[in-house]
């Protein structure tokens, strides 16, 4: 299993047949967050290839001093080529998808002057308006409700991920505008894929790196000279690094085992990692891992196999957790015996890892959470998790928590920066530094006048007001979750209900929390008017009553900062224009400038700036000149940020507290690990959910989703929720050829494609299911079709739905085609005090659609079977404008 | 121009895709006569990943292998060519005249993998170039071996290539020498028998248990000991008929007949008492 790296070409290939190649950052997770270099073909204003790029190519690759890792005679090193997903490779296909916006729609029976029909949205069609007629009615909306309601009446939902873009930022260039007239009720986006360790282990171990372990540096070289084991819970590297890194992290998995470092594999189904790196898979019941963790905790502290030195030094409530674990609390000792009734893993097999854990250096891998902390009650396995890694010395050689690749590798002569911004901070205090930045502050942090938390969108519609605690914001510390925050503020503040809401992300049905909710709540006649920019007609799209074409990364001129952690070199890209803009899209940015002209607020939007002026003042103001002058980086399209000559000599992860905590203090309250939090005590004197040191929670009042919930006689099954294979979140679920690959798509008898839904060959077995059946997915909270995969690579009692999928619905808020599963998640949050989203471990049932009930369907909503569907990529643009083919 | 050689290593195959899609990306919709005419977008793969999924809950493993031409030095395609517009390059890859083929489709019969498909809209036989027309315009390897990310596919000199195919496989090696393919696999996984060993009183696994297995058709032997986890697996076994005896805690139990042909086998947890 050798690298015969010195066989690939350093240089690159040619760009056969091409005219031209532009370089683009095609990794998914968005705006500052570049990712997934690529090489972009183009012949005749048509791209032709998407190829990786060769870092090499126009420069010396040996000055880029490549790393390499060293163990056992084997070798670890950078790649002298990008290794993107296969669908960033794959762009041009959403580029050119059937289903792109391609010029302004206004929803057909929705007139800003006389009736709105909000209860048709989702429900009536499109139709075709100029870009003069949108920006009229938009800018007149804003300055009526500026005028009856003030400028807090609108929402921006101008968050998450998207396209790796600076200038033209996916997301939030709604805020350029809005900011300058007197600012705006903010969606903040809670933590999507990493709730546990936000709302728990902050309390643990204090602020870390968005919720976990910080810092991370070096880890990844630390696990591999001292690590035996690596217990990846949850988490699926070859599944998550995609959408934000590329395919790096597979190699390191495969080295690990080169090494003789075992992977233990702790999840419901057989992910794609487990698939091929498992030395040993244990599946474990949907969100059940709480249990198995205090099992572990149970061995140890019964057989005296843990750190107890550390502990003493290094933590504090270890007495609590003894005796919660033993029983003293509540009379029920966390037995594995306990554990196994809850979990479904045998009592023999949670002692034997308990006992193999204790005897060797074991660190926790993740790729964000899996299903490990999605759930309800997210706070309590993440929690305990830190527990675990305490009780064997946290921060010793190789006993670390690992997001596998996305932090802790070599570093680069740069560095990172102080938190989830890196060096973007760089930008703040240039003269470009606010425009540059403002729109892409809506993702990670908390800045909106008025706030509410993404999760509670609906609530604050239908209750007229919410409280929270905590902003949701990424990088808050603990702190903020002992703040209450009400929505909406003080009526003096400018405080007001929300009236119109601004997307820029209209995912959040497939995406957040209760979907079938968010579609009917988005009726509400409160809200008076709904704007979407997007590129493709799709989710949320289909509730607005002015849609915009937006384009694609393709289409503009944009710079990538790649300068995150997780590829074999951090780069920097100067993302030309590919190919002209399809039918009448403008970018994110030139959509929001050309409402801002209607409102005479086109200098203040813009600054002054051209864009090819952000694009160097972005180069300049982080200081990557000092590396390639501009001149060079603008004739070579990129740069490669050497790695540092020193790189081996940053301490791994917290190696500085293991080794002195009362000089290196964590930065918790006590500087040490809180396994009892006095200020969750203190602020939530009460709280069952989350109590003061984490627990197992059977139920609640807001969530009843375990097996031994009454409702598991009607709804047995648990779903097992990961982010997908085959898209990010919502994106990417038109590219024909990821619909091919096995786990792709399901086709039904009726030619369409359905979301796998993986179920065990015992539960399909018991309903009368086969392999590429149709079924029906559903709980009190509505129905999802999907198609069957039925197979081995999901255990007994949980079934695995992506989730993103697109929704087509039948009926809306009831009945979705599309496979959306999180349209039936649960309502409830993580917990009461905790705002984060519960979108996996639910309960349901599966059963098999007959042909006879798809015909009943047929006859009822017919309209939901004629929307013009290609059979390689999914609904056209079509489906929803009338006269959309001219 | 040296001869080449596929060789991929399905050990690190991670079943990513990218060759199938560059693949697509390559040929579908582009038009590089006459090398090769496009590819249709969806239904078609001149390089097709493959998936299997080995065992049972919990002990199961998927396996994909990148199925493509194998370029065959007797390559049964072009003898089945009534008009010879099937032709083998210097470099060893074999190709089909997009211009010149007639579409009578018998190559798509004729050949042993299942490489070619028929394109009904523009009545030609398709396949695997091998990426020819970027070969012969300075391109080092193909779409689908740049594009690998673990570099598990490899398009080398035959040269090269010597010492790595030493050990390797083709697909389908009983057919090897009549037809003689220049993809080579190596690490082609075989069969796995796998169970756990435990105390069901004790509710504890068994370690280093014994495990011996018996291939019943040649008497062939293997001996395991069972893990940390008291899980014993039997790797890399051949298609057959075995016979397994588990010894730990002063029991034995015999499992008579076991059969890899159709699928790895996982016997579960199992009791010894």
């Amino acid at each position: 299993m050798s690298e015969k790296s010195k066989q690939m070409p350093l240089g690159g290939q040619p760009a056969v047949g091409a005219d031209k190649t532009v370089i683009k950052a095609l990794g998914l997770s968005g705006g500052i967050f570049g990712a997934s270099p690529a090489q972009v073909d183009v012949k005749d204003g048509r791209v032709i290839r998407i190829r990786p790029l060769h870092w090499g190519e126009k420069y010396d690759y040996q000055k880029f001093n490549p790393w390499k890792i060293e163990k056992n005679g084997k070798t670890f090193g950078a790649l002298p080529k990008s290794v993107p997903a296969p669908w960033s490779l794959a762009y041009k296909k959403r580029t050119y998808s059937p289903n792109r916006v391609k010029y302004p729609l206004k929803r057909v029976d929705w007139d800003p002057n006389g009736d709105r029909n909000t209860h048709n949205r989702g429900k009536s069609k499109y139709v075709r308006i100029s870009w003069d007629e949108a920006t009229d009615i938009i800018a007149a909306e804003i300055k009526r409700l500026h005028k009856d309601y003030g400028p807090l009446s609108i929402l921006v939902q101008g968050d998450g991920h998207g396209e790796c873009k600076m200038i033209h930022a996916p997301h939030g260039c709604s805020t350029l505008l809005l900011d300058k007239m007197g600012g705006f009720t903010q969606q903040v986006r809670n933590p999507d894929s990493w709730e546990g360790w936000y709302w728990g282990s902050k309390h643990v171990w204090g602020k870390g790196f968005i919720g976990m372990m910080a810092p991370a540096d070096n880890v990844v070289k630390d696990i591999c000279d001292h690590s035996d084991m690596v217990v990846m819970w949850g988490g699926d590297p070859e599944t998550t690094h995609w959408g934000f890194r590329g395919q790096l992290a597979s190699r390191l998995l495969y080295f690990w085992t080169e090494i003789g470092i075992k992977q233990i594999y702790i999840c419901p189904d057989l992910n794609y990692s487990a698939c091929i790196h498992a030395d040993k898979w244990i599946p474990i019941l949907p969100n059940t891992d709480a249990a198995m963790q205090l099992a572990i905790i149970y061995t140890w502290i019964i057989e005296g196999t843990y750190d107890k030195e550390y502990v003493a030094t290094h933590t504090i409530g270890m007495d609590k957790i003894e005796d919660y674990v033993l029983g003293k609390v509540d009379g029920v000792a966390k037995t594995p015996k306990w554990a196994s009734e809850k979990c479904g893993v045998p009592p023999w097999t949670i002692k034997a890892l308990a006992r193999d854990w204790a005897k060797k250096i074991v660190t926790i891998g993740h790729y964000f959470a899996g299903g490990m902390a999605r759930g309800p009650f997210s706070h309590e396995p993440a929690r305990l998790e830190c527990v675990i890694l305490g009780m064997q010395g946290l921060g010793k050689p190789g006993v670390h928590q690992a997001q596998v690749a996305y932090t802790g590798m070599p570093k680069n002569i740069i560095g990172a920066g102080k938190d989830h911004m890196g060096t973007f901070g760089r930008l703040e205090g240039t003269a470009a530094g606010e425009r540059i930045l403002k729109p892409h502050r809506g993702t990670p942090t908390a800045w909106g006048k008025q706030m509410i938390p993404k999760t509670l969108v609906e609530e604050a519609i239908r209750k007229g007001t919410v409280d929270f605690w905590g902003t949701g914001g990424h990088e808050e510390e603990a702190a903020d979750q002992y703040v209450k925050y009400t929505y909406p503020i003080a009526k003096e503040e400018g405080g007001t209900e929300i009236r119109m809401m601004w997307t820029d992300t209209p995912c959040r049905q497939t995406c957040w929390n209760n979907g079938n909710e968010i579609a009917l709540t988005s009726r509400d006649s409160q809200i008076e008017f709904i704007l979407a920019q997007h590129p493709w007609l799709e989710n949320d799209c289909l509730f607005a009553d002015i849609i915009l074409p937006v384009n694609t990364t393709l289409e503009v001129d944009d710079i990538s900062p790649c300068i995150r952690d997780g590829d074999s070199f951090q780069s920097v890209l100067y993302m030309k224009k590919a190919i002209e803009p399809v039918g009448e899209s403008k970018s994110d940015f030139e959509a929001v400038v050309e409402i801002a002209k209607k409102l005479g607020m086109e200098k203040e939007v813009t600054e002054g700036y051209s864009v090819d002026e952000l694009i160097k003042a972005t180069y300049e103001g982080m200081r990557f000149d000092e590396i390639v002058p501009w001149d060079e980086f603008n004739e070579k399209d990129y740069m490669v940020i050497p790695v540092a000559e020193n790189w081996e000599e940053f301490p791994a992860g917290l190696y500085p507290f293991y080794i002195d905590p009362v000089k290196n203090p964590l930065p918790t309250p006590s500087g040490k690990l809180e396994f009892y939090s006095e200020g969750l005590a203190k602020a939530f004197p009460n709280d069952e959910e989350r109590p003061p040191y984490p627990q197992w929670i059977e139920k609640s009042a807001i969530h009843d989703e375990r097996i031994s919930s009454r409702r598991a006689n009607i709804f047995p099954l648990l779903v097992l929720s990961n982010h997908g294979r085959w898209r990010v979140h919502a994106q990417a679920d038109d590219i024909p050829w990821s619909k091919e690959a096995f786990t792709g798509k399901v086709r039904g008898f009726d030619g369409y494609h359905y979301e796998p839904c993986w179920i065990n060959t015992a539960d399909a077995a018991a309903r009368g299911i086969k392999h590429g059946d149709i079924v029906r997915v559903y709980n009190e909270r509505g129905s999802v079709l999907c198609g069957a995969l039925v197979f081995e690579r999901v255990m007994p009692g949980a079934v695995s739905i992506d989730h993103g999928a697109r929704t087509d619905f039948i009926i809306p808020g009831n009945l979705d085609r599309g496979g959306a599963i999180n349209l039936i998640t649960p309502e409830g949050l993580t917990s009461k005090h905790a705002a984060g989203q519960a979108t996996t471990a639910f309960l349901v049932e599966v059963e098999r659609v007959s042909m006879e009930q798809m015909d009943k369907w047929m006859r009822e909503h017919p309209e939901a079977f004629e929307r013009e569907y290609d059979p390689a990529s999914g609904l056209k643009f079509n489906a929803w404008v009338e006269g959309g083919n001219k | 121009m040296g001869k080449k050689v596929f060789v991929i290593d399905l050990s690190i195959c991670n079943g990513c895709y990218c060759c199938q899609f560059m693949c697509k990306d390559e040929h579908s919709g582009n038009d590089w006569s006459p090398i090769a005419k496009p590819q249709p977008e969806v239904g078609q793969f001149w390089v097709k990943l493959t998936e299997r999924v080995r065992g049972t809950v919990p002990k199961v493993k998927v396996a994909y292998r990148p199925h493509l031409c194998m370029h065959c030095d007797k390559a049964a395609c072009m003898a089945a060519c009534p008009s010879g517009n099937i032709y083998k390059r210097e470099d060893g890859l074999v190709v089909v005249d997009s211009v010149k083929c007639k579409g009578c489709r018998n190559c798509v019969d004729a050949c042993n993998f299942d490489a070619i498909y028929f394109n009904e809209d523009l009545n030609i036989s398709q396949k695997c170039t091998g990426c020819a027309h970027l070969l012969d315009n300075g391109w080092s390897e193909p779409r689908c071996v740049d594009a690998c990310p673990t570099l598990a596919m490899k398009f080398m000199d035959e040269e090269d290539a010597k010492e790595l195919i030493k050990d390797a496989e083709v697909w389908r090696p009983e057919i090897k020498d009549k037809t003689q393919p220049r993809v080579y696999y190596l690490n082609v996984p075989k069969k796995f028998i796998a169970g756990t060993l435990y105390d069901p009183v004790e509710e504890e696994v068994f370690i280093d248990a014994k495990c011996s297995l018996t291939d019943v058709d040649n008497g062939k032997k293997y001996a395991v000991v069972t893990d940390a986890y008291g899980d014993f697996w039997f790797e890399d076994l051949p298609d057959g008929k075995f016979k397994l005896e588990v010894k730990a805690g002063g029991k034995t139990k015999v499992f008579d007949e076991i059969d890899t042909t159709g699928n790895d086998v996982n016997l579960g947890d199992i009791p010894l008492a």
